[in-house]
């Protein structure tokens, strides 16, 4: 019978009907506490607030500006975290001996909470983007470098050996095998490096700066100014859900070629 | 006597998923199984075998007919009367396996004595010097004689065993088969053991019911005429081989025809 | 034919690589760097038992932070371990809540710390609030995850041998959502103590932010890197114990 394609489709309108059910709820009791005044509208500003606020912001010179310096700065950071990490990853783990010397060094590391070390970049390069860029790529490196490092290492030794035995030259296992059987893990790393490259270029505006999103937060924080606040933190969020989507959606494409 | 258990006009459906059709699995199946008998049921691959070991067990509830254990229709789990022996260990991996034998008593409700008697059933697979250990510890072969053992702690009349020896090599397969074997004859067990490699149905059981390929039914039950406790030089014996000829030329047409139904299955997703 | 030449144990090349990287920020520190940004190592350890105990108001910022961060992950685990299991518990709560769980995990939190100190004040209030909120996520995910797990084999065993709802909830059940929990221990750790600090941080006014604003605006890179040391190693020794317990509870995983 269909009975057990219709239970199928009953439990996806279910589990559906559910999730619209707490976006609603959500988004209406939202709207129930702020216009009720039952909260401190500086904690919580009215969606009306929120929504005029992002009006007024998105056509300011000054959002392009702040937009504008975190993307650039996350860029290069990223830049350079991924081609340390490329690079450094690359040789580490086509050597065995390199890998079990280094990996373990390199991931204890990347357990310390790096953000520790965010006020000497301050006192090394100041309050500009240089500061952010030198911290978001330290950060994004470490991703880059240990998936790198898995990858390379964890290819088929088996794979590698059939290939020599049927005559391949270095460069050929290095096309052929190497890359395609790292690439996955590589990939993941990519990503996984940007988000952390993103939300640190983020952390460092928030904590001190001049300049960026974070410092534009902050600074509407400062000012108890809370529906520009949100405004801001709703761009963030939206962009971060975008920004993860599309990279989801490109690993997958990348890796199935 | 009554038979040990009784299986009349099982049959059973599974309702088809996504749109296919429904399915087949156990057509009309009838069977006595006596006291003390080893039966194994032996058929190609989806012929419903396990299926029809669980609805004995009171697992699964069959479509339609019914089994009887002893006097008693089944109508569920009987743990006093009935014990499992699955492929895969079923040992609870954050437990030891003595707290295993603790546990899986207790739930049959017996709590008095646990210990020795469990230590007592190790012995019998001489696994005893591994009470304190956990499953992750040991190897496939170990767990799946600890298995064993703590079908034999649960202390029934029937054991019900699926496909025990799936996962295990060669040799270790020969000595638990022959473990198992002594064990009938020391105790009188019944078992019903699901198979689908010939020479170990003819090399354990007193009757193999041949199972057609899906929906299964009974095609044939072969009788193996030789005493319990059998010893692996019965592989030997010209008969041996007289049976399980007998049961390959029965099994030839039920594998061609399941692998035959793969094939048009995989074609059709593929297509 | 190659000659057969022992390669360096990658022990050996680890300990003098880091040996040379310390050897080479202590001259490059003492020859080209400016000694109101840069402290080469030596100084950074003199500096240690000074900054941690001279100031006493330094000492108790440096405790505060650490109550902060035990403070969070453990009312991050009990929190995230009761969410997720309510969550995990039926297949519709885990079908339509989990995916806002993981939207939620992929967010940059960070982005919500200066309304974190609006809504918790400049205290320990919201370092223990913005950690926890770091934290609980991976709990709650690492446990939904964990209760899908159930092998159904081994609970038809357990029915075969008589077990009673509760006793299969006892004995299956809960080990195992128990032993889901503890695999997201440790992250739960790194991202709280993430948190805690991040907040921390911030706050130039009073606890570490103070100190760290007060040692680098008058030139005391010394003590300033001594305070991030001993942080760093408060972090590290946090993470190990967190480790410790997990590898403790999950013996019977092992091998």
């Amino acid at each position: 019978m269909l009975a057990q394609a219709n239970a199928q489709l009953r439990l996806t309108s279910i589990v559906r009907a559910i999730q619209l059910g707490v976006v609603v709820i959500l988004f209406g009791g939202w709207v129930l506490i702020t216009s009720s005044h039952a909260v401190n509208p500086l904690f919580l500003p009215g969606p009306l607030a929120v929504a005029g606020a992002l009006a007024h912001l998105t056509v300011t010179k000054a959002f392009w500006g702040a937009v504008g310096v975190t993307a650039f700065t996350t860029a290069v950071a990223y830049a350079i975290a991924v081609t340390a990490g490329i690079v450094m990853g690359f040789f580490i783990g086509r050597s065995p001996t390199l890998t079990a010397a280094y990996r373990p060094v390199l991931a204890g590391m990347f357990a310390i909470p790096i953000t520790l070390f965010f006020p000497l970049f301050v006192v090394m390069f100041g309050l500009g983007p240089g500061s952010k860029i030198a911290f978001g790529a330290l950060y994004g490196f470490f991703p880059v470098v240990l998936n790198t490092i898995a990858g390379f290492a964890g290819v088929e030794p088996l794979f590698l050996r059939s290939a020599r035995s049927q005559g391949a030259t270095r460069i050929q296992a290095l096309r052929h095998i190497f890359v395609p059987g790292a690439w996955p893990v590589v990939l993941s790393g990519l990503r996984i490096g940007f988000f952390i490259t993103f939300a640190s270029v983020l952390g460092g505006e928030t904590l001190s700066s001049a300049s960026g999103v974070g410092h534009a937060i902050a600074h509407e924080a400062d000012l108890l100014d809370s529906p520009p606040m949100f405004a801001w933190i709703v761009i963030v969020l939206v962009a971060s859900v975008a920004l993860n989507l599309t990279l989801s959606f490109i690993e997958k494409r990348a890796v199935r070629s | 006597m009554p038979p040990a258990i009784t299986v009349d006009r099982v049959s059973q459906l599974f309702a088809g998923s996504n749109g296919a059709p429904d399915a087949t699995a156990l057509d009309d199946i009838s069977l006595d199984i006596n006291r003390g008998e080893f039966v194994c049921l032996l058929g190609p691959s989806g012929c419903g075998k396990s299926t029809l070991l669980n609805i004995i067990g009171g697992l699964i509830a069959p479509t339609s007919g019914g089994v009887t254990v002893g006097e008693t229709p089944v109508r569920g789990p009987l743990p006093r009367d009935v014990a499992f022996v699955f492929q895969e260990s079923t040992l609870l991996p954050w437990y030891t396996v003595l707290e295993n034998f603790r546990v899986s008593l207790e739930f049959q409700d017996r709590k008095t004595g646990w210990r020795e008697h469990s230590l007592a059933a190790l012995s019998s697979v001489g696994m005893e010097g591994f009470a304190n250990f956990y499953p992750s510890a040991l190897s496939i072969g170990m767990k799946q004689r600890i298995n064993m053992a703590r079908g034999i702690a649960l202390d029934t009349g029937i054991l019900l065993m699926d496909e025990p020896f799936a996962a295990l090599d060669e040799q270790t397969r020969l000595v638990l088969g022959e473990d198992l074997s002594v064990l009938l004859a020391r105790t009188g067990k019944t078992i019903v053991f699901v198979t689908h490699s010939l020479a170990e149905a003819v090399l354990l059981a007193d009757r193999i019911v041949v199972m057609t390929a899906r929906p299964g039914k009974v095609k044939a039950i072969i009788e193996v005429d030789e005493p319990h406790p059998r010893s692996p030089d019965f592989m030997l014996q010209p008969r041996f081989s007289e049976v399980r000829n007998q049961c390959y030329e029965l099994l030839r047409d039920e594998i061609r025809t399941t692998v035959d139904a793969m094939r048009e299955a995989r074609d059709a997703r593929a297509g | 034919m190659r000659s057969a030449v022992r390669p360096a144990s990658p022990t050996v090349i680890r300990w003098w690589t880091i040996a040379g990287l310390i050897v080479l920020w202590e001259v490059a520190a003492r020859w080209f760097g400016d000694p109101a940004f840069v402290a080469p190592p030596s100084a950074v350890l003199r500096a240690l038992v000074p900054t941690m105990f001279g100031d006493p108001k330094l000492t108790q910022a440096l405790g505060m932070a650490l109550i902060e961060m035990v403070t969070a992950f453990v009312l991050a685990v009990i929190a995230g371990a009761t969410i997720g299991i309510l969550i995990g518990l039926t297949t519709i709560g885990r079908r339509s809540l989990f995916p806002f769980v993981l939207l939620l995990f992929g967010l940059p939190q960070v982005a919500l710390l200066p309304l974190f100190i609006l809504m918790f004040g400049l205290g320990p209030a919201s370092r223990v609030a913005f950690g926890f909120s770091h934290g609980v996520l991976p709990i709650i995910v690492t446990t939904v995850s964990g209760m899908r797990a159930v092998s159904p084999l081994l609970l038809s065993s357990a029915r075969s041998m008589g077990a009673s709802q509760a006793q299969v909830l006892r004995h299956i059940i809960f080990p195992t959502m128990v032993a889901s929990v503890f695999t997201g221990l440790r992250l739960a750790m790194s991202l709280t103590l993430l948190g805690v600090i991040l907040a921390e941080l911030f706050v130039s006014s009073n606890g570490i932010g103070n100190y760290t604003q007060i040692f680098a605006e008058t030139f005391k890179p010394a003590s300033l890197y001594a305070l991030i040391l001993v942080l760093a190693v408060t972090a590290v020794v946090l993470n190990e114990l967190v480790g410790l317990v997990e590898s403790h509870f999950s013996r019977w995983k092992q091998m």
